[in-house]
């Protein structure tokens, strides 16, 4: 709006008339300027009456983008999106708030907690349903209204613990605490629900005093609210003549009968109930009762207490009962007939068979045995035997065949010897040896792999071999099926699975059948990401060389020619009309930064040895762009800038020189294409004025 | 591993999972047809195989991926999943004992006092939460030992960590907390 002098006639009285825009001379009457920018708002009428103002919905919130032209359609899709996703959720809200009788300020307040979680980008991965019924649980608890998660659960048909945890990944991430639910909270509205009438506000209090009695008696930790209101509220009926069944306190408080009952019978092991009514309303005990499942828990450690006593003492008369037992065998065998000969030396192997066993009474026991009068002669019979009794015992110990071999050299050894006490060393040790390897004691897996732990290699792991110490083959043996045990599991569980089978085989052959058909799609899964190798680079042109062949991010670059640009400037081939928008940044980057190689070149030569691909740049603005190309690179270089300068072809308008190339650049992109300046510059100004000339 | 204060605590290990890699195929049919105690689940694509002896259950995938569960200690879980290997290697498998990594430790502890739950929550707000509508107990996360721990109000904990000294060292930290908090002992 710069003309007040008529072109024409020179008349200063110029007519501008906003709503039509146009700007009209009133002494010649000519139009000097049409389609003046206006910014009225205009209505556009729509089918059926209605009048819709022309416009595009610009978000207040997302603020200082520019506004787009032209290519503008899906961009200004993308803002409204945030908006319709807001305006659905308040929907939502408002339906689920008037189901629960919220107010108006709740439900701003939810629609505030899910503005937050849109932010945080929470929303992503969970239904829109649950993040909304979890905000609005949240204004629940946070305002403190009487509504509880199973109700919501029950609205939006969710299970109450997917809601519960989805709102507590909210409450955490958004870092909202939420106060503890207070059973009293609920006693209101469950009065209300059971129609007490007139006496609803003094049930109501008699059921208050009992649940602050109970939380006293710290019944309430880790219980649901609901049951102990529940069960106040049944109590204090009663206590005023009402006559309220399970059934209904059920229904309405929404616990089990059978929890209810559970909190009652709790409530009646506490001191206060024995009270009276008219006590209870006017005392309260100072005395606080441990928490019932406290009590249970230590009844049942004093119940494990005696059981483990009784079982000690059981043990002690067993004991008892044994040494009798021995005792009285021992006379038996004193006062029985002597065996004489072979018979001895087995009798007395029995014996001996039990003391060995009982490792560290050994030697005295074994002496205390041997009848003093026979001693000598058992002593040669037993030597004579000495490989008989050693079989005899060992046989009874050990089942494993290896152990054989062992025995012949243990019994080599005891020939040799002459004593009886050192016959029995050996064995002893023998038996000592012998006892860690029978498996049926099972003790030689946990000793040897005692043993062998501290040298576990660890390399074993990484180097994939199987450390087989403590591991008993013959055991895992035990695990595996013989031949004919396979054939039959074989044919039980092809007998089972005959369906799961058949419908195997008819997916395969459905596979075969579009392979031959060539339609076959294969759905492989989708493995992880690539990682690309991490690029090695001397030069900043090199890194970002390799970066673009390795990304690849636009289709529309063609890469080939990139390349070819560090290497010859001037005889690139390939010209790309329309280059994306991107494409220059990047290439932008590349080119500013390969300039110090070659700023002697480009300096000093003119505009079109600068290759074809700059040229249509240069064409536009090219002062601009080249101006700050060479400024970029006169950075590192302390060279004039006069010397460009004046080989440019300079335009009228404004020049930005900025110390800042990268952004600088980015907002150049920009603006060649969509800034005010350019509409508002002269240009424009100079194609209206060919217009004009036209005129 | 016993700890904390003068007391010692007895934390009881109840269950260890680890994880291992047999670096072959494995044909979970063969395995399901030759070996006893074996469950097969087609559906899933997985073998449950059990063992006695450390008493364990593992999931054998066809890839070779295999899930130990149900060892009482970290050397069990060892001791079971090369069992598990030695088995699997008789069955004909040309098995690999590799990448074994315990990943789960779950332990039981049970303090002298009980907690109030209420209380601690509110102490140790955002670390602590307590949903009495969802679980009976608060639940504690320590970020830097990955563990958490499910505070009960009778004062019985319950620690899940990536190994057995995390496990410990997230009852030592928590039991402070817990003794400001704890209800005073009437009966």
């Amino acid at each position: 709006m710069s003309s007040k002098v008529c072109k024409n006639c020179g008349s200063s009285d110029i007519d501008v008339d906003h709503a039509r825009g146009d700007a009209v001379c009133m002494g010649c009457g000519s139009v000097l300027e049409d389609n003046i920018i206006v910014s009225e708002v205009e209505f556009v009428e729509t089918g059926g009456g209605g009048s819709l103002a022309v416009g595009q919905f610009v978000s207040a919130e997302d603020g200082a983008r520019h506004p787009s032209f032209g290519d503008g359609h899906f961009s200004g899709m993308g803002k409204a999106s945030r908006a319709q996703t807001l305006q659905r959720a308040k929907q939502h809200i408002s339906i689920v708030g008037n189901q629960l009788q919220m107010n108006q300020h709740h439900m701003d307040t939810a629609l505030n907690f899910y503005k937050m979680a849109l932010i945080k980008h929470l929303t992503r991965g969970r239904k829109a349903s649950h993040v909304i019924a979890a905000c609005i649980y949240m204004v629940c608890r946070t305002e403190g209204t009487p509504h509880m998660l199973l109700d919501l659960s029950d609205i939006v048909q969710v299970n109450v613990y997917v809601l519960g945890r989805t709102f507590l990944v909210l409450a955490r991430e958004l870092c909202i605490n939420a106060p503890a639910i207070d059973p009293c909270l609920y006693i209101p509205r469950f009065a209300q629900m059971l129609e007490f009438g007139d006496k609803t506000r003094e049930v109501s209090m008699t059921a208050l005093r009992l649940v602050q009695r109970m939380k006293r008696d710290w019944m309430h930790t880790g219980r649901r609210p609901s049951g102990l209101c529940g069960a106040a509220l049944l109590v204090a009926a009663r206590l005023h003549d009402f006559r309220r069944t399970v059934k209904e306190i059920v229904n309405i408080v929404k616990v089990c009968e059978s929890t209810l009952r559970k909190r009652l019978t709790e409530f009646e092991d506490t001191p206060t109930s024995q009270l009276t009514i008219e006590e209870f309303m006017k005392v309260d005990l100072d005395q606080e009762c441990d928490p019932p499942c406290y009590t249970a828990g230590l009844k049942k450690k004093k119940v494990q207490q005696l059981e483990i006593e009784i079982k000690k003492k059981m043990d002690d008369v067993e004991g008892e009962i044994q040494e009798y037992q021995e005792e009285i065998d021992a006379e038996l065998e004193s006062s029985r007939p002597k065996l004489r000969g072979v018979y001895a030396a087995y009798a007395k192997g029995d014996l001996e068979n039990d003391d060995e066993n009982n490792i560290l009474s050994m030697s005295s026991k074994l002496v205390d045995d041997e009848e003093p009068e026979d001693e000598d002669e058992l002593r040669a019979v037993a030597k004579h035997f000495g490989k008989d009794l050693n079989e005899l015992t060992l046989e009874a110990l050990i089942k494993l065949e290896q152990k054989r071999p062992e025995d012949e050299e243990g019994n080599q050894e005891q020939e040799d010897d002459g004593d009886f006490p050192q016959r029995k060393a050996p064995s002893l040790a023998f038996l000592l040896g012998s006892m860690p390897s029978s498996a049926t004691l099972g003790l030689s897996e946990s000793i040897s792999s005692c043993v062998t732990d501290e040298k576990e290699n660890n390399g074993a792991a990484d180097s994939g071999e199987l450390d087989l110490s403590g591991i008993n083959d013959s055991e895992i043996e035990l695990y595996l099926l013989s031949d004919k045990e396979v054939k039959i599991k074989t044919a039980l569980w092809m007998a089972e699975n005959s369906t799961y089978l058949k419908e195997q085989k008819e997916k395969e052959a459905k596979i075969a059948k579009e392979k031959a058909l060539g339609i076959y799609k294969e759905r492989k899964p989708r493995g992880p990401n690539r990682k690309h190798a991490p690029i090695r680079a001397n030069t900043a042109d090199e890194a970002i060389e390799k970066m673009l062949e390795q990304k690849r991010i636009s289709s529309k670059i063609n890469y080939d020619v990139l390349k070819d640009l560090n290497v010859k400037p001037c005889a690139s081939p390939a010209r790309k009309a329309e280059s994306p928008k991107k494409e220059r940044p990047a290439a932008k980057l590349a080119g500013r930064n390969r300039r110090p190689a070659q700023t002697q070149l480009s300096l000093s030569t003119p505009l079109s040895t600068l290759g074809k691909r700059l040229q249509p740049f240069i064409s536009g603005q090219p002062n601009k762009k080249l101006a700050t190309e060479q400024i970029g690179s006169s950075n590192p270089l302390p060279l004039p800038v006069e010397a460009p300068a004046s080989g440019v072809v300079v335009e009228s308008g404004p020049v930005v020189y900025d110390d800042v190339p990268g952004d600088e650049e980015e907002d150049e992109e920009d603006e060649t294409c969509v800034s005010a300046l350019e509409m508002l510059g002269s240009n424009d100004y100079g194609c209206d004025g060919d217009y004009d000339d036209g005129f | 591993m016993d700890s904390s204060n003068d007391e010692a605590l007895d934390i009881i290990i109840t269950n260890v999972v680890a994880t291992f890699r047999t670096r072959c195929h494995l044909n979970l049919r063969t395995i399901a047809l030759e070996g006893t105690n074996v469950i097969y689940k087609p559906e899933v694509g997985k073998v449950l195989m059990k063992l006695r002896k450390p008493m364990i259950t593992a999931s054998i995938w066809s890839s070779g991926k295999i899930i130990c569960t149900g060892a009482t200690s970290e050397d069990e879980a060892k001791l079971g999943a090369r069992r598990l290997a030695r088995c699997l290697q008789k069955l004909g498998f040309k098995v690999r004992f590799s990448a074994f990594k315990v990943v789960n430790v779950l332990a039981v502890c049970s303090m002298p006092f009980a907690v109030n739950l209420i209380n601690f929550t509110k102490n140790n707000r955002p670390i602590a939460s307590y949903e009495p509508e969802l679980h009976p107990a608060a639940t504690y996360r320590i970020k830097n030992l990955k563990a958490t721990i499910q505070v009960f109000s009778t004062g019985s904990l319950t620690v899940t960590g990536p190994n057995v000294q995390n496990v410990a060292t997230a009852v030592e930290q928590v039991y402070p907390l817990l003794f400001e908090c704890q209800k005073p002992r009437c009966k």
